[in-house]
């Protein structure tokens, strides 16, 4: 039982000292991040401070201008394809479903491509994503164009899960959304997390995602990134992250926290 | 059936890859290592035989390091199967209690039309869709018209710079595409020209073959195509980007009409420019000529020059460039009904960017044939 606890402190993915620079403009500067398993934890910023560089870095698409991004211990471009496909899970802002696959078929791609599953049972799991995400099972042989925002949303879910991935990064989950369906979205996060002990990394601007889900916020300001509870952060006297947890918005998404808190 | 090492190869090949064990005897057995979808296949093998036997049959699941969802998914088909799952440790129960709560039914089958049927289907279709083409390209061509010279009339409705914008796109910036596209035209019909008239001690009329064709037909030709290729699909995609941006439906709110700003000043600017394009190609067609006649006459490019009046006239100029602002007109329609045709997604600016080019071109092929047919009655 001790190495698991002690598994369970160790930092699934860590970011170390990492720059990224576009020209002269400087977006992250030397920030560090260590993300604990099972944590469910926000990544928010203001409009261009850098949140999408910074996933696409933390995933691997990127390639910062210095430092590393460690994925167990291991940095994260050392990593093999389908270790990769099948540690880290990504849902992104816009789905990012492949137009010319039914939803099944773009479920079924990873384990295609990673797995020698028959495709029989292929189908089966592919089943069980859309319910875990979900959705019905006749959505399976829809194509993406026939699916509304929420679904769409849901769809990408059921495709990041495809391999059962231990760190699932989320890029702007909720945003598009009406509030039923960005509810739905959240509840689905949480359940994920509790049910399979995923991590989740959420990029999101919504205030509420980020106080009723998120265990930890990481704010991007000023090139760095500050990270801690949403209570802490709450009290800090930086004037952009005072604005962001005190503006109008935030008494609103407050409550709702309250309110899912039960207190 | 006794241990079952399901994955030992792999196992010592590559230690870092997961791997599940099966093992026990008769009713009892046990799982160990990792249950996960890279390791699903093997344990399904392993147990295939085991779970169709008989009754009171049981797995211990207690050695089992990691589980997921695909996974539980398997164990809790064992359960339905009267299998039953012992030492559950409790953080696989949450998982298995989810998964095997899923109300799951299997994915719907598409349903899937015989190969005849689907022919016939098409054909129809097919037919449909052209009779549909055919009146937008009509309804469409007309508006077009219509737009055109009723802001030749307002001239204050005119935009200048728009029209400027496309002519330097449409046309300067084509230049030396279509001069060297001219020049290959001309090679290509000089070199097969003497192939085929030098048995017949002709060879020197490829002078007359090469000018005649260039300036009738090879000249508008090959630049109508090039343009369709290049500003036709050029429309298509501006504004087709425009339509899944909304900016259409901007210009509309605002009491713009698309029509007058969008498709106006393109048709515009690409009845100017093609004459002119054409022009540069006749010409450059003609050098090709001339050099064709250094190399494979032995006519020197001044009698080449004196040579040249004698065997084309201004008729032959004519009819390629009256041709030119046709072929333009048609392109710039075409390009701008398929860019309005875009319907929000942006795979449909591909697929309409590719409608719009081919329509074209066919289009240009037809008229040109009409005209042939044309001026050889009217005898010019």
């Amino acid at each position: 039982m001790t190495t698991r606890t002690k598994a369970q402190t160790e930092p699934i993915l860590s970011a170390r000292g990492i720059v990224n620079r576009f020209g002269k403009q400087v977006v992250h500067d030397k920030l560090s991040l260590e993300i604990v398993r099972g944590e469910i934890i926000g990544i928010a910023g203001g409009s261009g401070s850098g949140k999408s560089v910074l996933l696409k870095t933390l995933v691997g698409l990127h390639q910062p201008d210095a430092g590393e991004v460690l994925l167990n211990g291991k940095t994260i471009q050392s990593i093999g394809a389908a270790e990769k496909a099948a540690q880290i899970g990504v849902l992104f802002q816009q789905g990012a479903l492949f137009s010319s696959l039914s939803v099944a078929q773009n479920i079924m791609l990873p384990m295609r491509e990673h797995t020698a599953l028959p495709a029989n049972e292929q189908e089966q799991i592919a089943a069980m994503k859309l319910a875990l995400a979900g959705l019905p099972a006749d959505s399976g042989i829809k194509f993406p164009s026939a699916l509304s925002g929420g679904m769409v949303k849901r769809a990408a879910f059921a495709r990041a899960l495809a391999l059962d991935p231990k760190i699932l990064f989320l890029d702007e989950p909720t945003s598009d959304l009406d509030p039923i369906a960005a509810s739905g979205i959240d509840a689905l996060i949480r359940q994920l997390n509790d049910s399979l002990g995923i991590t989740v990394v959420i990029v999101t601007h919504d205030l509420t995602t980020l106080f009723t889900i998120c265990g930890r916020i990481a704010v991007l300001v000023d090139r760095k990134i500050t990270v801690d509870t949403a209570d802490k952060l709450m009290k800090s006297d930086h004037p952009w992250i005072h604005e962001f947890f005190h503006g109008p918005r935030a008494e609103g998404a407050m409550k709702a926290r309250n309110i899912s808190h039960g207190n | 059936m006794t241990s079952v090492p399901a994955n030992k190869q792999q196992a010592s090949a590559d230690p870092s890859r997961p791997t599940v064990v099966v093992s026990g005897d008769g009713d009892k057995l046990a799982l160990a290592g990792a249950l996960v979808i890279f390791t699903l296949a093997e344990a399904r093998n392993s147990l295939k035989k085991w779970s169709k036997q008989g009754s009171s049959r049981s797995l211990d699941v207690a050695r089992l390091d990691s589980l997921d969802t695909p996974g539980a998914l398997f164990l809790c088909g064992l359960r339905d199967k009267g299998v039953e799952l012992t030492g559950v440790r409790a953080e696989h129960r949450a998982l298995l209690d989810l998964v095997c709560g899923l109300d799951l039914k299997p994915l719907p089958k598409v349903e899937s039309v015989p190969r005849w049927r689907q022919i016939v289907i098409q054909l129809g279709k097919g037919a449909h869709d052209a009779r549909h083409e055919a009146l937008d390209v009509i309804t469409f061509v007309g508006r077009a018209a219509s737009w055109t010279v009723s802001a030749m009339i307002h001239p204050h409705s005119l935009r200048p710079a728009s029209i400027s914008r496309h002519v330097a796109e449409t046309g300067i910036h084509a230049l030396p595409i279509i001069g060297l596209m001219a020049v290959m035209i001309a090679v290509v019909i000089g070199y097969q020209g003497v192939a085929q008239l030098r048995p017949y001690g002709g060879e020197d009329f490829t002078i007359n073959l090469v000018a005649v064709s260039v300036l009738r037909e090879m000249g508008v030709l090959i630049t109508a195509i090039m343009v369709a290729g290049r500003s036709g699909s050029a429309f298509t995609a501006e504004i087709g980007v425009m339509q899944t941006r909304e900016e259409v439906d901007a210009l509309k709110v605002m009491g713009i009409e698309p029509m007058q700003v969008l498709v106006v000043p393109r048709v515009i600017a690409l009845v100017i420019t093609l004459p002119l394009l054409t022009f540069v190609a006749d010409i450059m067609g003609l050098i090709g000529g001339a050099a064709i006649s250094q190399f494979l006459l032995d006519v020197s490019p001044t009698q080449y020059l004196t040579r040249l009046p004698r065997v084309v006239d201004g008729s032959d100029l004519f009819v390629g460039l009256f041709k030119a602002p046709i072929f333009a007109f048609f392109i710039a329609c075409i390009g701008c009904m398929h860019g309005l045709r875009v319907s929000g997604s942006a795979e449909s600016v591909g697929r309409e960017t590719t409608r719009a080019v081919v329509k074209s071109i066919f289009l240009v092929l037809v008229l040109d044939a009409f005209f042939s047919i044309l001026f050889e009655k009217l005898g010019v």
